[in-house]
C-alpha cells in the first residue's frame, strides 16, 4: 500500500462507501482512524482535534482518563501535528488515517499543516485522503518516490457485471438487458445505482421503471431522488424535506421540525434501508444525509415550502441554543434572516466560544453577516478577533464602539457587556504594556454577580473567570501583588468550579509568575521551592490537557526556568527556557517575550557568557521599548544590561546609557548596583561603595532581596579591591546569610564573586555548605541536566540527614560537621551510615556524586 | 480579475428539472437535445458559486464559455443581446 492514497472523484462516486467497506472488511489487519470533515470547516483546531480523537480511539487512550484532547483559545498547530504523530507512533501494528471530504477543509493554513503530517508519518502508518475535487497539496516528493497512489472517478465506476451483482445483492430481479440499460443510463455512477436500487426494491414492475428511466433526459440524480421520495410515505417525505436544512439531525430535533413524534424510528429505518442516511455515532442518535442527497432535498424544500424555511431555521436555532451548541444556533439564526438576534447571540457567547477553541469558527460566523449591516453587538466580537491577531489599534476602535453601544442597552445587559469590554481592555492594555489607570477603571470586576437566572450565571461564569484572570495578570505585571494573588486564586477556583481547565491553567500559571515577586522583599524559608512547586502544578495541569506547549502555560515554565537559573541550576533552567520558547511560538505579544530574553540573559550571565548575555538583555530592552508603560522588571533588566556592558569593558557605553535614565529609574536599587559594577570596572572601588550605600541601608527601592545580595557582593568586591579583607568577608557573609534559605546562586555568579568566596577562611563563615555549592557551580560543574533521574530506589532521606548530607561536599571533617550542626559526633556518624545505606554508596565522595545525581543538594529539597 | 459581470454560457449533460433549476435562480435555462444550456450575467464570484453548486449536485459539466456581447449566441435570452 502506498504511503498516501488520494481518492479524488465527484459527489456520489462512492468514495465514502469504499472507505467504509475497506475499513469494515472482515479480517482487516490494519486499524483505521477515520475523520469526516464537516461542511465548510473553517476551524483548523476543530479539524485537528477530530483527527487526534480518531487516532486516540484506536490507541484506546481515550477511555475517560481525563486526558481527552481539549481545545484552547490559543491553538498551536505545529505542536498539534507533533502530538498526532506521537500518538500514531504509539499505535501497535499497521494504522491507516482516513480523511474523508478533505475538500471541505477551508482554512487556508490547513494544507501546509497536513503536509507536515503526511510527510512525517511513521513507517507503519498510511493515509487515505478522499475529496470531491483535487485539493492542492504539495505532495510531489511522495509522488517522485512512488509513495503516492491516486484513485479517480473512472476507477470507482461500477462495471456492468458489478451492476448486476449489486442488483442481485439488493434482491432485485432484472433482466440482463434491463441491467445493461440501467448501467448505461447511470454510467456506473455509484450514487445513481444506489438510488435506482432503492426505487427498484419492491417495485411492482422493475423493467418498466428502467425503461422509463432510460427514456428520460433528466439528470440521473434528480430523476432518481424524485422517484425515491415519491415512493416514501408522506410523513417520511416530510421529515426528509424539513430536516434537510440541518447538517446533522437527531430524533428530538426532527420531531421539533416536523411537529410530530416518532422521528427517531423513521431515521433508524432509513439508515437500515439505504446508504443516503447514515448515523454519526455508535449509539445511532445523530444522523446525517449524504451531501448530494441533502442538497437536492434542500432545493426541493425551498421550492415547495419556501414560506416555512425561516421558521424551521428558527426552531433549529432554539434547540441548539438550549443545548449549548452556540455555533450551530448562530448559523441557523443567520439563515432565518434574524441578523440582529444572531449578532446578540454571538456577542453573548463570544468568550465561551473562544474558550471552546472555536475562535476561527466565530470569525467565520462574523464574516457571514451582510456587509454594511449595522450590528453594534458585533463590535465586541470583532475586537476579540483583532486582539488575537495583534491588531491593537483596531481592537481599541472596536472596543470604543462596543462601549458606546453598551450605554444604550438595559442595565442588566449593560453590566454583562461592561464586564466583557473591561476584560478585553485589560488584555489590550497588557499587550501594550500600558496598565497604569486601566486597573482602576475595571475594579468593578471585583464585585460578584448576583440575582440572575441559572443560564445567566453559567454564561457569566466564563465571563467572570476570564475577567479575573485578565485582572490578576495585569496586576501581577504591574506589581499590584496582593490583589493579583487574590484575583488569580479566585479565578482559578471559579474556573475549576465551572470546568474551564484552560482558565485554571491560565490563572495558576500567572499566579506562579506573581509569586516570584510575592514576598521577595525578604528571604523566607524556601519561597523559591514553593514557587517552583506552584509552577510544576500549573504545568502538570496543562500537560494533562495537552497544552504543555501553548502560550497559556508559558508564565509558569518561564518562572520555573527563572528560578532554576537563580538557583544556579543552569542546565535544567535552559531546558525549561527552551520549552517556554516553543510555547511562545504562536504568541506575538512583546510582554512575555521580553521575559524570555531577560531569562536567557540571566542564564548566559550566570554561565559567564557575557557577549551572549548582553545580546539577550539588549533584545529584552528593545521589546520593552515597544511597550507603552513601565513594567515590573524594567529596572532589573536595565541594571543587568549596564552591568554586563561594564564587565565587558564597555564602560563608556554603560555610562552613556546610564545618563539617559530618568531620576526615578536611576534611583532604584538595581540601577545603583549597575553603577557599582561600572565603578568597579573603571577601577574605582570607592565609587562602587558609594553607589550601593543606598541599597544596603534600605533607602533605594528594590525589586527583590536578590538585589540586596548583589549589593553586598559588589560591596565585598569593592572592599577587596581596597585591600580591606575583613570588610570584604563581612559583606560576603551578609550576602550568604540572605542567600542561604533559598540557596540563591545567580548573584554570586553574575558579580564574579568566586575569589571573594574562596578567600573566606572556613571557620569564619556560618554558610560553608552553601559556599561549597556555589564554588562548585562557579567552577563550571553545574548540576547535571535532569534527564529523568533514576528515582531513588530507597526510602527518602530525612530532613535531618539532608542537613548532614549538605556538608559532605565541604572539606569539613566529621567532628567539624558535628560542631556546625551542634550535635554529637555519634549522631553525625549514625546519620552518615544511614545516608550511605540509602544512597547505596560506600564513601563520602561517591555519596556526594550520587546526591548530586539525585539532586538532593538542590534547594527545593530543603524541607 | 475583471469585476464587471459578463454573460456566460454553461452546458450540462441531461435535462435539469424544477428542483435542480431552483439552485440557479440567476440563470436562464433551455434544453438543447439531451443537454441543458444555462446562460446569464455573472461576475467572477457568482460564476464560481454556480460551479461549486454544480459540483455539489453531481452535475456533468460539458462546457463553459464567456460570451462576447456583440454576437447573439444560440440559446441566449434577450438579456444577452444588444
Amino acid at each position: 500500500m502506498a504511503k498516501v492514497t488520494v481518492i479524488s472523484a465527484p459527489a456520489g462516486s462512492g468514495k465514502t462507501s469504499l472507505l467504509r467497506a475497506w475499513a469494515d472488511r472482515p479480517g482487516q489487519p490494519r486499524r483505521f482512524a477515520l475523520v469526516q470533515v464537516p461542511r465548510g470547516q473553517q476551524d483548523t483546531q476543530q479539524f485537528w482535534l477530530d483527527l487526534l480523537r480518531a487516532v486516540r480511539q484506536i490507541t484506546g487512550v481515550d477511555d475517560g482518563d481525563g486526558a481527552a484532547p481539549a481545545a484552547t483559545p490559543d491553538f498551536n498547530a505545529p505542536a498539534m501535528v507533533d502530538r498526532v504523530l506521537a500518538e500514531l507512533a504509539d499505535v501497535p501494528g499497521e494504522v491507516t488515517l482516513v480523511i474523508d471530504d478533505l475538500h471541505e477543509l477551508r482554512a487556508p493554513e490547513a494544507p501546509a499543516q497536513l503536509i507536515r503530517l503526511l510527510t512525517a508519518l511513521p513507517p507503519h502508518a498510511h493515509a487515505i485522503l478522499a475529496m470531491r475535487h483535487d485539493v492542492r497539496l504539495r505532495l510531489h516528493k511522495l509522488r517522485l518516490t512512488g509513495e503516492l497512489a491516486e484513485i479517480r472517478a473512472t476507477d470507482l465506476r461500477f462495471s456492468e457485471r458489478e451492476t448486476r451483482e449489486l442488483l442481485a445483492a439488493s434482491g432485485i430481479a432484472l433482466s440482463d438487458s434491463g441491467a445493461a440499460r440501467l448501467y448505461q443510463r447511470t454510467e456506473g455512477w455509484a450514487a445513481g445505482l444506489g438510488l435506482a436500487a432503492l426505487s427498484l426494491a419492491g417495485h411492482p414492475d422493475p423493467e418498466r421503471f428502467v425503461a422509463e428511466f432510460s427514456g428520460s433526459d433528466r439528470t440521473v440524480a434528480e430523476y432518481l431522488i424524485d422517484e425515491m421520495l415519491e415512493r416514501q410515505p408522506p410523513d417520511v417525505q416530510d421529515l426528509l424535506l424539513r430536516t434537510s436544512l440541518l447538517d446533522r439531525v437527531n430524533g428530538e430535533l426532527a420531531d421539533l421540525l416536523t411537529g410530530r413524534p416518532g422521528s427517531e424510528q423513521i431515521l433508524l429505518g432509513l439508515e437500515d434501508a439505504n446508504a443516503f442516511v447514515g448515523s454519526l455515532d455508535g449509539e445511532r442518535t445523530w444522523f446525517r444525509y449524504h451531501h448530494l442527497f441533502a442538497d437536492l432535498l434542500r432545493l426541493e424544500l425551498r421550492r415547495t415550502l419556501p414560506e416555512e424555511v425561516p421558521a424551521l431555521h428558527r426552531r433549529a436555532a432554539g434547540w441548539f441554543t438550549l443545548h449549548g451548541q452556540v455555533a450551530d444556533a448562530v448559523r441557523h439564526t443567520q439563515a432565518a434572516g434574524d441578523w440582529a438576534d444572531a449578532a446578540r447571540l454571538l456577542a453573548d457567547h463570544a468568550f465561551s466560544l473562544t474558550l471552546d477553541g472555536q475562535a476561527q469558527t466565530m470569525q467565520a460566523l462574523l464574516r457571514a453577516f451582510p456587509p454594511g449591516g449595522d450590528f453594534p453587538e458585533l463590535a465586541l466580537v470583532r475586537a476579540m478577533g483583532d486582539l488575537v491577531q495583534g491588531r491593537l489599534d483596531e481592537a481599541a476602535a472596536h472596543l470604543a464602539v462596543a462601549e458606546a453601544y453598551a450605554e444604550t442597552t438595559s442595565p442588566e445587559r449593560q453590566r454583562r457587556l461592561g464586564v466583557a469590554i473591561a476584560s478585553l481592555q485589560l488584555s489590550l492594555a497588557r499587550r501594550r504594556g500600558h496598565l497604569d489607570g486601566v486597573i482602576e477603571q475595571v475594579k468593578f470586576l471585583d464585585a460578584p454577580v448576583s440575582g440572575q437566572s441559572d443560564q445567566d450565571i453559567a454564561l457569566d461564569g466564563d465571563l467572570r473567570a476570564v475577567a479575573l484572570m485578565n485582572l490578576g495578570t495585569a496586576e501581577a505585571w504591574s506589581l499590584g501583588l496582593p490583589d493579583a494573588v487574590r484575583h488569580l486564586k479566585e479565578g482559578a477556583a471559579l474556573a475549576r468550579e465551572i470546568s474551564r481547565p484552560y482558565l485554571e491553567v491560565g490563572c495558576l500559571a500567572q499566579l506562579s509568575f506573581a509569586y516570584i515577586f510575592h514576598g521577595a522583599d525578604l528571604p523566607k524559608s524556601d519561597s523559591f521551592a514553593t514557587t517552583q512547586q506552584r509552577c510544576r502544578e500549573a504545568i502538570e495541569l496543562a500537560d494533562r490537557y495537552g497544552w504543555g506547549a501553548e502560550p497559556v502555560v508559558a508564565p509558569a515554565t518561564m518562572t520555573l526556568a527563572g528560578t532554576m537559573v537563580l538557583l544556579g541550576e543552569f542546565d535544567e533552567g535552559e531546558q525549561w527556557l527552551l520549552r517556554t520558547e516553543q510555547a511562545l511560538q504562536t504568541d506575538t505579544g512583546p510582554d512575555i517575550r521580553l521575559l524570555l530574553h531577560q531569562t536567557a540573559g540571566m542564564l548566559h550571565a550566570g554561565r559567564g557568557r557575557l557577549p551572549e548575555a548582553l545580546e539577550e538583555f539588549g533584545t529584552a530592552q528593545h521589546l520593552a521599548s515597544q511597550l507603552e508603560g513601565s513594567q515590573a522588571l524594567a529596572s532589573q533588566m536595565t541594571g543587568w544590561r549596564l552591568s554586563t556592558l561594564a564587565r565587558l569593558g564597555l564602560t563608556g557605553e554603560a555610562r552613556a546609557a546610564l545618563a539617559a535614565l530618568n531620576d526615578e529609574r536611576a534611583g532604584s536599587g538595581e540601577i545603583r548596583n549597575a553603577v557599582a559594577a561600572i565603578c568597579l570596572a573603571e577601577g574605582d572601588p570607592a565609587g562602587a561603595l558609594d553607589a550601593v550605600h543606598d541599597v544596603l541601608d534600605g533607602t533605594a527601592p528594590v525589586l527583590g532581596y536578590a538585589t540586596l545580595v548583589e549589593a553586598y557582593l559588589l560591596a565585598g568586591l569593592a572592599h577587596r579591591e581596597l585591600g580591606d579583607q575583613r570588610a570584604a568577608h563581612h559583606a560576603a557573609e551578609q550576602a550568604l546569610a540572605l542567600a542561604e534559605s533559598d540557596r540563591l546562586v545567580l548573584p554570586f555568579a553574575m558579580t564574579g564573586s568566586r575569589e571573594l568566596l574562596a578567600e573566606i577562611p572556613g571557620h569564619q563563615t556560618a554558610h560553608r555548605a552553601l559556599v561549597t555549592d556555589i564554588l562548585d557551580i562557579l567552577r563550571g560543574s553545574s548540576l547535571p541536566a535532569k534527564e529523568q533521574p533514576p528515582s531513588p530506589p530507597m526510602e527518602d532521606i530525612t530532613p535531618t540527614e539532608l542537613r548532614v548530607l549538605r556538608y559532605l561536599p565541604t572539606n569539613l571533617s566529621r567532628p567539624e560537621i558535628a560542631g556546625e550542626l551542634s550535635v554529637s559526633l555519634h549522631t553525625v556518624n549514625t546519620h552518615l551510615r544511614s545516608i550511605y545505606a540509602k544512597l547505596q554508596v560506600r564513601d563520602r565522595s561517591s555519596a556526594v556524586r550520587r546526591a548530586r545525581e539525585l539532586r538532593l543538594l538542590a534547594a527545593r529539597h530543603t524541607r | 480579475m475583471d469585476p464587471t459581470p459578463a454573460p456566460y454560457l454553461i452546458r450540462i449533460k441531461g435535462h435539469l428539472g424544477p428542483t435542480m433549476l431552483a439552485a440557479f435562480p440567476k440563470l436562464a435555462a433551455r434544453h438543447r437535445g439531451t443537454h441543458t444550456v444555462l446562460t446569464g450575467l455573472l461576475d467572477q464570484s457568482a460564476l464560481y458559486g454556480v460551479l461549486a453548486e454544480m459540483e455539489a449536485l453531481g452535475l456533468d459539466l460539458l462546457e463553459i464559455r464567456r460570451l462576447t456581447p456583440h454576437r447573439t449566441p444560440p440559446g441566449a435570452d434577450h438579456r444577452l443581446s444588444r
